[in-house]
């Protein structure tokens, strides 16, 4: 899901010419950003059995593989535009799942589950749209929405664990109409900033 | 709960104590990282959508600290 194509970074702009270094998509915070996915099927076990805690388990370590990959990325300096693209993938699809699967099994409210979901796909449809009107690969920023990511995957363990589920869903949609209009705006109308040369 | 990692009451306040730490953290840090930059130039982008980021992050910081009292039955 796109809506978690937010914690992407303007490679362009935040690392400015730093290096022509070509780093290995092989490299240990990509290794980390794919153990992502080792979590969903006993995430998707978990709450097809009823287990509540052990689901909340496995959605927190996919958050902390997460916040890792990043703290591995700097340690062993190997960030890279795909190691942040596939950072940004990871998450839509590991929070996305994540969301449609509690929402299944009635464990989160669908209304708010498919608004989600379609508003992060129609944010990643625009974010398709910002890189044609660039001409170049470039990722667009947000930092409105890299909050929001942040909540996304709390909203898997606010339906896992059974905590003011409707509360925090429906508080969600209205924070990410404002977000995805803000971003729209930005990224189709509002002009590209130019890449610092240095 | 079928699974019994933690006892209901433990994990009840696991959950309260890993959102609303958070939240009330983020309402903070984001206040202040809002504070401290309310001079810089707004005509520069890049500081609009930060601010804009700081003011979702207080929103969020919020609605977590309140949806954790909530869930204890304190409001």
């Amino acid at each position: 899901m796109a809506t978690t194509a937010t914690a992407e970074t303007n490679v362009a702009e935040t690392q400015p010419a730093k290096s022509a270094r070509t780093v290995s998509p092989y490299n240990p915070a990509n290794a980390v950003t794919a153990s992502r996915f080792l979590t969903l099927p006993p995430f998707v076990w978990a709450v097809a059995h009823g287990y509540h805690q052990l689901a909340t388990l496995f959605i927190l370590i996919c958050g902390l593989l997460d916040k890792l990959d990043g703290l591995v990325a700097r340690i062993f300096d190997c960030r890279s535009p795909f190691g942040e693209l596939f950072d940004a993938i990871t998450d839509g699809i590991c929070y996305g799942f994540g969301l449609i699967v509690v929402a299944a099994y009635g464990w989160a409210p669908a209304i708010p589950v498919a608004a989600i979901i379609f508003l992060g796909l129609a944010n990643s449809a625009m974010r398709f749209v910002y890189v044609k009107r660039a001409g170049k690969t470039t990722n667009y920023k947000s930092y409105a929405m890299e909050r929001l990511v942040a909540y996304t995957g709390y909203l898997i363990g606010f339906a896992t664990g059974g905590m003011e589920v409707k509360f925090f869903y429906w508080a969600f949609v209205p924070l990410m109409l404002v977000i995805v209009g803000y971003d729209t705006k930005r990224m189709l109308i509002d002009p590209i900033p130019e890449a610092k040369a240095s | 709960m079928k699974d019994q990692i933690l006892s209901p009451v433990a994990f009840k306040w696991f959950l309260t104590l890993i959102t609303g730490v958070l939240a009330g953290v983020w309402f903070f840090y984001d206040s202040f990282s809002l504070i401290r930059t309310r001079k810089a130039d707004r005509s520069n982008p890049v500081v609009r959508d930060k601010h804009f980021g700081y003011v979702i992050g207080i929103a969020i910081g919020i609605i977590g600290v309140y949806g954790c009292l909530r869930f204890q039955g304190v409001v």
